[in-house]
């Protein structure tokens, strides 16, 4: 996987102190859902490279993430652009939901 | 080619991977298309108890053994998934969503299903806020809440026990009269026995009911009619399947109106060297073990046919000699004395040509391809190319006129 992993301390780092805008997706390891959507991801990020970012949490790993957003599954896909809060998409999504909810935050 | 195959498989779970353990092993060039993660739906039951040789085995891990037995008789792996395909001719074509293509003589369906939607507002509205559809992936989220499970089959109950080791209380929701459970006796009972588990009869679910996150479900009483509300911070859905074969529909193969596809005993569908396999096809039993059999009958089924699809290429379309190829329908008196006399016509003018019997019946394809409607029919081919059609009569000198 090429998505870089966020803790509780890289999260408000990256969303909060850089103001970057990016997603952050919630998974689980033993999620088959997640299975497919985490590599689409890692396919996505190359032609966003520079422009928006891609990471990615583990909701056993780091709990009080997830508590944070009240998130009730995974996977989740969590947007933000400069420290805020964009929306999510949850579940099986298509890449091209994931494409148009990018170019969405992006031109906001 | 690089694309080219003999056999492809699309759905790598226990039928997909079957087959592909009996392609790879008889020498196909085998390539299996499957969009997530190899083992389907099989990855989502933590505890299989019915696979004969495992006492007790979790699914992914069982997948794991098929997948790994599968890549040792050097079976080929596509992470993708399929959205259309050619199946009707005799070279089979195939498309990915990221564009792709790849021909095989003989194709499988092993397509499984997914989680069947209710379609009732809310649901999708609410989906990951509340609204789940795997207790694996989900059910810590609701550590000490309320939860709603839909259904009573095999999968409902057991998913809903599990549930109960993070909620405070797991209320199911049963379409049937009180006592009454779609899933196994064994479950059924230890669910009654869960103090954890509650049990609505006679109802349905019309409405999931929230702003940002799940705060109840609207139920109808199925047997008065009425409606009320039922406070939960979750509802998770097991309300059956429905089978992955959406693509191919309008692609000339048979399908009923739920989605399954009808086989013979060899897994045939209605066109040739298409195979379809485990949760896909009409079936009585969808398990793993009858899915794993299903793709071993299809794998062979599909060999033989290819074999005769070569030996017809090297034997027919690559023969020094002339060929007439007779279609025969050995129903047909007339047919079966033209056969005759034809291989006497050719004897007697020292072989000039070799003679291949086609059987109407059994290959229709064939047939098909040469638009032959009726037998008997002679096509006289020339290094693999129809050079004339001859007109079938049981008159010796007429026949042999035109053979000279
Ligand atoms: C909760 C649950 C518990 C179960 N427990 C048991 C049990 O204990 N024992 C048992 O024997 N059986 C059990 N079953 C049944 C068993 O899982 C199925 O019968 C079996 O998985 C069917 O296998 P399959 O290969 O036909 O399909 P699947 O396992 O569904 O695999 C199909 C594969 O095809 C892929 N696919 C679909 N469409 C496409 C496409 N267009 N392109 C590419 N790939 C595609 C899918 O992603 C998937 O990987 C259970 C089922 C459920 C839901």
């Amino acid at each position: 996987m090429s998505l870089q992993q966020l803790n509780s301390n890289s999260f408000e780092e990256i969303i909060y102190d850089d103001c970057e805008s990016c997603l952050v997706i919630f998974s689980r390891k033993d999620c088959h859902v997640c299975k497919e959507v985490v590599p689409m991801l890692d396919e996505l990020k190359p032609q966003y490279e520079g422009k928006f970012g891609f990471f990615y949490v583990d909701v056993e790993e780091d709990k009080n993430l997830f508590q944070r957003f009240s998130l009730k599954g995974v996977p989740q896909i969590l947007f933000f652009a400069n420290g805020e809060y964009q929306g999510k998409l949850a579940g099986k999504v298509e890449e091209e939901t994931v494409e148009e909810k990018i170019a969405e935050v992006l031109n906001a | 080619m690089a694309n080219t195959y003999d056999l492809i498989i699309i759905g790598g779970g226990p039928a997909g991977l079957s087959a592909a353990i009996y392609g790879g092993r008889a020498r196909l060039k085998t390539l299996v298309i499957n969009k997530g993660t190899i083992g389907g739906l099989v990855n989502t039951t933590r505890e299989i108890v019915n696979y004969p040789g495992y006492t007790q085995v979790s699914g992914p891990d069982l997948m794991k053994d098929f997948h790994k037995h599968a890549q040792s008789f050097g079976v080929e792996f596509l992470k993708e998934e399929v959205v259309s395909v050619d199946l009707s001719q005799e070279e089979k074509t195939i498309k990915t969503k990221k564009g792709k293509e790849f021909s095989a003589k003989a194709v499988i369906i092993a397509c499984g299903s997914e989680p069947r939607l209710l379609n009732i507002p809310g649901e999708k509205r609410l989906r990951g806020s509340g609204v789940a559809y795997c207790a694996t992936c989900d059910a810590e989220f609701f550590e000490g809440e309320d939860v709603v499970v839909v259904g009573s089959g095999d999968q409902a109950i057991e998913e809903g026990m599990f549930i109960t080791k993070f909620a405070r209380k797991v209320t199911v929701i049963v379409l049937h009269d009180e006592g009454i459970l779609d899933c196994n006796k064994v479950s059924a009972e230890k669910a009654f026995n869960n103090p954890k588990i509650e049990f609505v009869w006679n109802a349905t679910i019309e409405e999931v009911l929230g702003v940002e996150n799940v705060e109840g479900v609207k139920l109808k009483n199925l047997k008065t009619g009425s409606s009320s509300e039922l406070t939960c911070q979750g509802v998770f859905f097991f309300v059956g399947m429905v089978p992955s074969t959406k693509y191919l529909i309008d692609t000339g193969i048979e399908i009923d109106r739920r989605g399954y596809i009808p086989v013979n005993d060899l897994m045939e569908t209605n066109l040739e060297g298409v195979y379809a396999v485990g949760d896909n096809r009409i079936k009585y039993l969808r398990q793993v073990v009858s899915a794993a059999g299903d793709g071993a009958t299809a794998a062979v089924a599909a060999e033989r046919y290819i074999e005769e699809l070569n030996v017809f290429n090297s034997n027919v379309l690559q023969s020094e000699k002339k060929v007439l190829l007779l279609f025969e329908n050995a129903l047909i008196n007339e047919s079966l004395e033209f056969g005759t006399l034809l291989e006497e016509v050719n004897s007697e003018s020292a072989d000039n040509y070799k003679i291949v019997k086609v059987d109407m019946a059994t290959k229709k394809n064939l047939a098909h391809k040469y638009d032959i409607k009726t037998a008997p029919a002679v096509i006289v081919l020339e290094k693999g190319k129809e050079i004339k059609r001859l007109t079938c009569v049981l008159d010796k000198d007429k026949l042999k006129s035109q053979l000279c």
